[in-house]
């Protein structure tokens, strides 16, 4: 039961993007295109997984055991550095359609802050190894369903009649700020 | 190269990054703090120091190796001095500002992330001499704060009728909630900068002939 509260809650209550402002660049950069922005939601997905996994073992087991919590912050960008790159040639050599279509996104991942971030919020609110896991894919699931809808109203937007000084980043921060609104519409379902 | 000509090219580096190219408004460089920590002033002046000192000390550092970098393995070498020098900030902040320290929470560490402060070390500091590195660095950091403060005023005033925690506006004000959630941080940021655009336009027109 609480794991799907916990799911519920990071991919929709909590979305990283539209609550927590994680992964921003992204979100803004990759939004032109809803196929494009479907291929990079799906490649921080998978990496947000695996991530969230190594980093809540490598804290939980390593670090902590051993009082090196200081070095939390190079460990995990380490970890989600080397993660990338494991993914990177794994899907080079074992599924070379998957890899085409992520593309240039798997390298980009490395700096998203959506990673680094939710890791340590999972960190932060201290969950235990099976709610990491959970909270890193719904996390995800959030990011893809955020971009998704960002993109589709982007590619509407190229044939409204914007004003001519908020064209470009100035009415996507908008559109965003608007979108915001509508997913406060979940805020206090759960907490 | 003499040595007024470097000095030259560093303080011009510099005033340029304040405002001119300004990592927020004009690159839209380092958006998720920007956003996240801007709904009072203070937080926000807090974090445009952190990232100040992370900055330069990054572009310090990778400037004085940038003869030993190796082109695939550099951005690692960056993201890990980078880390370094957050890991400092956020102890430094943790020890002597831990009320700060709270409020920003993870956004402190995710300067690690922040892709204005790669972006400098990659463009700037793999490349240049260690006073322009240095200068870049202050300049940076200087006009990021510089835009943090500005939008975390705009949404302190409506938000709260405070500003660093003083009352500015009087108290039948009625504060704007929606200034100090996630909503209306999108929508101001956007807001600003299409004033912004908007000058900029006016200022390269032709005046007109009266």
């Amino acid at each position: 039961m609480s794991l799907i509260v916990i799911f519920l809650s990071i991919a929709l209550v909590n979305n990283l993007v539209f609550m927590k402002f994680l992964g921003i660049c992204p979100y803004l950069g990759v939004s032109k295109k809803t196929d494009m922005a479907f291929g990079m939601g799906l490649a921080v997905t998978f990496v947000l997984t695996l991530s969230a996994t190594m980093t809540w073992i490598i804290n939980n087991l390593v670090l902590v055991p051993l009082n090196l919590e200081f070095t939390k912050y190079i460990a995990f960008i380490l970890v989600i550095a080397s993660m990338v790159q494991l993914v990177e040639m794994y899907l080079r050599k074992f599924y070379k359609a998957l890899y085409q279509s992520f593309g240039i996104f798997l390298p980009l991942i490395t700096t998203n802050c959506a990673i680094l971030g939710t890791c340590l919020f999972i960190d932060l609110w201290g969950y235990n190894f099976m709610e990491a896991v959970v909270a890193g894919f719904g996390g995800g699931l959030g990011f893809t369903l955020a971009i998704c809808i960002m993109a589709g109203i982007r590619e509407q937007l190229e044939l409204a009649d914007v004003p001519r000084a908020l064209e470009g980043a100035g009415i996507t921060l908008v559109t965003a700020g608007i979108l915001t609104l509508a997913f406060m519409g979940f805020s206090g379902m759960v907490r | 190269m003499s040595a007024r000509a470097t000095t030259s090219e560093a303080l011009t580096g510099f005033v340029k990054n304040l405002w001119a190219e300004n990592p927020v408004f004009r690159a839209l460089l380092g958006m998720c703090p920007t956003l996240a920590v801007t709904a009072a002033v203070k937080p926000a002046l807090t974090m445009g120091l952190a990232a100040t000192f992370v900055v330069v000390c990054a572009n310090t550092l990778v400037s004085i190796m940038r003869h030993a970098l190796t082109p695939h393995l550099r951005i690692l070498m960056f993201t890990l001095t980078i880390a370094v020098f957050v890991t400092i900030a956020d102890l430094f902040l943790k020890a002597f500002l831990p009320d700060m320290s709270e409020v920003l929470g993870p956004f402190v560490p995710l300067i690690i992330v922040n892709c204005m402060i790669i972006a400098r070390a990659e463009a700037c500091a793999s490349k240049k001499p260690l006073f322009t590195a240095v200068m870049d660095g202050f300049g940076i950091g200087f006009g990021f704060t510089i835009a943090l403060v500005m939008l975390a005023t705009i949404r302190e005033i409506l938000g709260g009728g405070t500003w660093f925690d003083f009352r500015v506006l009087p108290t039948w004000w009625v504060p704007w909630t929606i200034m100090k959630l996630p909503a209306g941080a999108f929508i101001t940021l956007g807001l600003m900068l299409a004033v912004i655009v908007h000058l900029q336009r006016r200022r390269q027109k032709p005046p007109q002939a009266a």
